[in-house]
């Protein structure tokens, strides 16, 4: 895979298929196989579907910058960046389980995403500055 | 973006919808859309087959687990069938494996209601 690769989409949910397209192929390119190419998909897809409805969304409108890169490590690094409201996650805590399964009535806005990015990447980081919101998320390729 | 999603009379009253491709924020309002039109019509006892379906994001389990829930409470059910691995992986994360009843094929989920068997 090339050091690095870059696409910008409206933040909109008729993006997100393209999103999809573009992580697989980064993915597979980075030497993940299926089941990590799988993870990272979905967890940009919940990531991407957070800031649609979250960060943008009621009025607000704006791109989806997505950077894919191989770390010095070897790593598939993801940046996603958007210029939407802020998200701070310390704000969204992880989903309870009742009865074996997440308590969808006790989830706050954006928790379920949050909880997927979580379980399926190996590292997952946020910050917000006057640009908008940026995450990180890893995922380790093993060798 | 309106996937398609066959929908099919079983028993007198128990129907089976079976949604293609992925159940995410872009395709979730119009799967809703269905199961929704259904329950408004009287047919709570609902077989959804996902042997199309190759992703279900944290909006189609939100959508699943809200009409499974008016189907409960109007004496009905939603059951599941033909689950694909990848699907039933993000499933068993969230712990709806366990929610849910899951059939290997349409045929058994039908006996549930028809015969109340649960395999």
């Amino acid at each position: 895979m090339a050091d690095e690769r870059t696409l910008t989409v409206p933040g909109r949910f008729e993006s997100l298929a393209q999103i999809s397209d573009f992580i697989t192929q980064a993915a597979r390119d980075a030497g993940l196989d299926e089941d990590g190419v799988f993870h990272v998909q979905m967890a940009v897809d919940e990531a991407c579907s957070n800031v649609i409805e979250h960060a943008y969304g009621s009025g607000l409108a704006g791109s989806i910058d997505l950077t894919c890169a191989i770390d010095s490590g070897g790593d598939l690094r993801i940046d996603i960046r958007d210029h939407g409201r802020p998200f701070d996650p310390t704000e969204v805590p992880a989903p309870n389980f009742k009865n074996g399964a997440v308590d969808f009535d006790d989830v706050k806005i954006g928790g379920l995403g949050l909880f997927f990015m979580r379980k399926l990447m190996d590292e997952v980081a946020f910050q917000f500055d006057q640009t908008g919101n940026h995450l990180t998320m890893i995922k380790r390729v093993r060798k | 973006m309106t996937p398609r999603i066959v929908q099919e009379t079983l028993k007198s009253d128990v129907y089976r919808i079976a949604p293609e491709g992925r159940l995410d924020a872009v395709t979730v309002p119009a799967f809703e859309a269905v199961l929704t039109e259904s329950l408004d019509a009287g047919r709570s006892k609902l077989v959804i087959d996902l042997a199309g379906v190759t992703y279900v994001s944290s909006s189609g389990l939100r959508a699943l687990l809200s009409v499974r829930r008016r189907a409960r409470s109007e004496g009905g059910d939603v059951v599941l069938c033909n689950m694909l691995p990848r699907v039933r992986e993000i499933f068993e994360m969230v712990g709806f494996i366990s929610l849910f009843k899951i059939f290997a094929s349409v045929q058994e989920a039908e006996r549930m209601f028809t015969d109340g068997v649960a395999v």
